[in-house]
């Protein structure tokens, strides 16, 4: 019962309301005179409460900004801002309702028959998402801060706090098993706390759960899936006062489900009115919240819970008018509230129709779990039978109590376009008899064309009339129709709940606030952060900044932070024996101190990753790996080191080293003035490594040339990244020394032809139509993908990557056509504006008959065509000269 | 896909712990047959019940590991570390 004392305000379109502690929000509003909640998906119908049990669409509206929040099981809070959906201007005066004069012409399976032509559904569609439709979504990134992801275990895990439920909880518990114990409500008790004739809510058996330390009882929780290993989805609504939801990955050994049973309504034309209402919602709003929701009313029931009903209305003092069957109504009455029932005797006039609808199991999780839904013609229901081990029924969902409302199918179904089946989409029965008798007359097709039990309720309220109605529109029996099959997630979830928190990983190298008060811009690779370029007063543009760190590079010295490459340490005896069997090229014969370049290949010969190997000692390498592939590289070592009893151990060193490369015609110079080892290309040639002291830190140094000069890639421990940075930017001064970024390094290597596995190469390129033959040393005996490769060795190659230069000023951009002789001939890879050239030049897949020297290709920019011509060498530096200086 | 994997070192583990590593095959001598190279690099015998396959334990132990999966159930039978 909802305490009068504590008295709070929120907000409802912008007006201030009262409401009680212990209010939801569909209660408060109730009680401040709102009696139209929603209005209909499809038809814009003024609907109202039904269920009061967040098992119908009724009460759907945006709170807080989050739309399709069922008001009936949302606590209300002081200061909540509560907004309607799906009607223009307001939910009582809603122009949209107009939509519903034209029903005539929005048949079942409207769009199947309207929209024949691509262009009809165009034109369409934009109107169509105005008219219809639940909430609007939120702006993308809002408040996904709110969601959170937990994760727990159970022995025993019950779906259900009603008094099933908590007997199951507590047998259990006092047998030992530890138990998480999941219930829907706010309190504990299920229908016993609202059905006064059944029994008193078991106080003892909640004091006594709520002692016992191997039980923990999570209330305003459901479960929305029961997944294979009995993982079972939670959605927990306000776990605490900063998050709206939680989602619980709840892993249990064996799954108790008692979620009992709901109410359905009963067909007959204007069912939908407001003030038509479930006999449990009208128990609900009278005994959880002290609400009297009506003055005179009408009882239609067939059952048992007639007369109980009928207690509960007089005890709150309404007027009980009359109790009728449902085959005598033929009608509610009323335009935005009901105010009677028409029979075959005249008319009754009241504002409150109470249905003691039947009941249905709650049985989705188990149908879910693989369990089967019998009809029973006894109970009148769908039953669930052949449950999987480890899942079991307990209490009023198993049926054994259920009784028979009406009869199923039922002996006569009004055929009306105002009788709704499916609230949530405003299918009526007779949009279900006109699927049947357009041929869709099997339950999952008639589904599939009405959308019936497809809504947000996902069934609940229309699976047994839609049943029903199809089995009596096709004479078959209710076992012979059967049900559609239950899916999670079932009811419906929030988005942002299954998104959760955003905790994607940053990582940061270890120079990066170096980086940061250089003018870094960075961009994404992978979850690592790298300057794109440094902005910095001499430049205003990228490109022009960009220009300016590669004429440092190319004409005194540059320095780039490479920290996020891949580096895997190997040792071990057979340390070399590995790497001739994984990478194509041979490092068994590597002479310690030298540096070798190879690629990676699968056993079809396709090129995985590539990446220098430098030999430290005997049995000692260190591998660079492409930053994206570290994770892959050393999982495809590892696996192919499994049973070989190799003496190898490797070892993932990308976090604890950094690294830059020292590149430029002054590099030499540079680095000299804080190291003793002796950088003469005579004591350090070009592929050559040294371990040696760099202003004091301990650094592996390899003589490479990625982007073209005399440069030193510099490996050291990460925490002297700062340090070493400034020490060779200091040192650098005297040259005019600039740190360069990703987009200066991409320009430098493309001038060099040199190729970066995975942009200019896909999941089809070999090293032979790469023009890379030589990293690929056939006569090894073996090694992993030998076999595919000295067959392409031979054959004739489909395409063949090579180099273009640009006729004219256009720049392409990478991934633009390629065309030959007004034909589709390839596509290009990379492509930058070379300042060597005064052009842009690129790398690009071409058909293998036009990859000669001299073709003119025409290239897709922006939307014209502009031509070029292939090329066969580097663009820069051809004979390799510069980085042997 | 929500099963459990029985990894000889950690114990029984979601699936999403682990990286799919495909199904356990023979790989043929370099010598062999170019239609036996041809069968185990590109066709696979997507047994419907239960198959060796290679399960990586990417956020555990970081192993290789075999294991037993009936593919219509999804039931791991056992897992183990290769000889």
């Amino acid at each position: 019962m909802a305490d009068s004392s504590d008295r709070f305000t929120f907000q409802f379109d912008g007006e201030t309301l009262e409401a009680r502690s212990g209010d939801t929000v569909a209660s408060a509003l109730y009680r401040a005179g709102r009696r139209i909640f929603t209005r209909s998906f499809k038809y814009h119908r003024p609907r109202g409460l039904l269920c009061l049990a967040g098992k119908c669409p009724n009460c759907m509206m945006n709170v807080d900004g989050t739309p399709n929040v069922r008001a009936c099981i949302t606590p209300v809070r002081a200061g909540m801002a509560v907004r309607h959906q799906n009607a223009y201007p307001s939910l009582d005066h809603d122009w949209l309702a107009a939509v519903q004069r034209f029903d005539g012409l929005m048949p079942v399976g409207w769009y199947y028959k309207t929209m024949t032509h691509e262009w009809s559904w165009h034109a369409a569609e934009p109107y169509i998402r105005k008219v219809a439709g639940l909430g609007i979504a939120p702006e993308p990134g809002n408040g996904s801060k709110d969601y959170e992801h937990a994760w727990m275990n159970a022995e025993t895990a019950v779906i259900g706090g009603g008094p099933a439920g908590l007997q199951a909880a507590l047998e259990l518990g006092q047998g030992g098993s530890q138990i998480v114990l999941i219930d829907d409500q706010p309190e504990l008790g299920g229908h016993l706390r609202y059905r006064k004739r059944a029994g008193d809510v078991p106080a003892a058996v909640i004091a006594q759960l709520r002692s016992m330390p191997s039980v923990e009882i999570i209330s305003r929780a459901y479960c929305f899936g029961l997944y294979e290993g009995n993982l079972l989805g939670v959605l927990h609504a306000n776990p605490h006062a900063g998050a709206i939801e939680r989602l619980i990955h709840l892993r249990a050994k064996r799954v108790v489900v008692a979620t009992g049973v709901y109410e359905v309504p009963f067909t007959f034309e204007n069912n939908d009115l407001p003030g038509v209402m479930l006999s449990t919602g009208v128990q609900r709003l009278i005994h959880l919240h002290g609400i009297k929701p009506g003055t005179s009313a009408v009882i239609v029931a067939n059952g048992a819970h007639a007369d109980e009903v009928a207690d509960d209305l007089r005890g709150a003092g309404i007027e009980l008018v009359a109790v009728l069957a449902p085959g005598e109504v033929i009608s509610a009455t009323g335009s935005s509230h009901v105010t009677g029932i028409r029979t075959q005797n005249g008319e009754v006039a009241c504002d409150l129709v109470v249905m003691c609808g039947q009941r249905v199991p709650d049985a989705g999780l188990l149908h879910q779990a693989g369990g089967k839904l019998a009809w029973s013609d006894e109970r009148g229901a769908f039953l669930p039978v052949d449950l999987p081990a480890n899942v079991k029924a307990a209490g009023e969902v198993t049926g054994a109590s259920l009784t028979r409302a009406m009869s199923l199918p039922p002996k006569h179904v009004p055929f009306h376009k105002r009788s709704f089946v499916c609230f949530c989409s405003d299918v009526s029965t007779a949009d279900l008899r006109d699927g049947i008798s357009e041929g869709f007359d099997h339950i999952e097709t008639l589904k599939r064309y009405t959308t019936l039990t497809m809504g947000p309720c996902q069934g609940r309220m229309c699976q047994l009339a839609g049943i029903g109605a199809c089995a009596h529109e096709t004479g078959r029996t209710m076992a012979e129709t059967g049900v559609t099959t239950s899916r999670p997630p079932n009811p419906s979830v929030t988005l942002g709940a299954l998104a959760g928190p955003r905790h994607h990983p940053i990582r940061r190298t270890p120079m990066h606030d170096a980086h940061d008060q250089s003018g870094a811009v960075w961009m994404d690779m992978g979850e690592w952060k790298r300057p794109r370029y440094y902005k910095s007063a001499s430049c205003e543009s990228e490109r022009s900044c960009v220009e300016e760190e590669y004429r440092a590079v190319r004409e005194r010295a540059g320095l780039i932070d490479v920290s996020t490459l891949g580096k895997l340490d190997v040792k071990g005896r057979d340390a070399g024996k590995l790497l001739d069997k994984v990478y194509t090229n041979r490092f068994s014969d590597l002479k310690p101190g030298r540096v070798r370049y190879s690629v990676l290949c699968d056993e079809a010969g396709i090129m995985l990753d590539d990446g220098t190997i430098s030999r430290l000692a005997e049995d000692h390498y260190f591998i660079t790996t492409t930053t994206g592939n570290l994770d892959f590289v050393q999982q495809w070592l590892e696996w192919w080191l499994v049973g070989t009893g190799w003496d190898v151990h490797i070892t993932n060193v990308t976090g604890g080293r950094a690294a830059v490369n020292l590149a430029g015609p002054q590099a030499r110079d540079v680095l000299k003035t804080l190291t003793a080892c002796d950088l003469s290309s005579k004591a350090f040639p070009y592929m050559a490594c040294r371990e040696a002291e760099v202003a004091g830190a301990p650094a592996l140094l390899l003589r490479i040339g990625f982007v073209g000069e005399t440069g030193w890639e510099i490996h050291f421990p990460a925490e002297y990244g700062e340090y070493l940075w400034a020490r060779l930017l200091e040192a650098g001064k005297a040259y005019d020394i600039r740190p360069f970024g990703v987009e200066a390094q991409r320009l430098l290597r493309l001038e060099k032809r040199h190729v970066i596995v995975g942009v200019d190469t896909d999941a089809l390129s070999n090293p032979y139509e790469a023009g890379m033959a030589w990293v690929a040393k056939l006569d090894k005996p073996d090694f992993i993908g030998r076999n595919a490769l000295s067959r392409q060795a031979e054959a004739a190659p489909q395409q063949n990557l090579v180099g273009f230069v640009m006729n004219d000023d256009a720049v392409p951009q990478d991934g633009a056509a390629i065309l030959v002789d007004g034909a589709l001939a390839g596509r290009v890879t990379s492509a930058r504006y070379s300042p060597k050239n005064g052009k842009a030049v690129g790398l690009a897949w071409v058909a293998a008959k036009s990859a000669t020297e001299g073709t003119e290709i025409q290239i897709r920019v922006n939307g014209s065509t502009a031509r070029a011509r292939i090329v066969p060498e580097a663009f820069y530096d051809p004979a390799g000269e510069r980085l042997r200086m | 896909m929500s099963f459990l994997i029985p990894c000889p070192h950690c114990g029984h583990r979601s699936v999403y712990e682990f990286r799919f590593g495909g199904e356990v095959k023979a790989r043929p001598q370099p010598a062999a047959a170019a239609a036996e190279w041809m069968e185990y690099t590109y066709t696979k015998a997507n047994e419907a019940g239960v198959q060796k396959e290679w399960w990586f334990h990417r956020s555990g132990c970081r192993q290789w590991l075999q294991a037993l999966r009936n593919t219509t159930t999804n039931e791991v039978v056992e897992a183990f570390f290769p000889e």
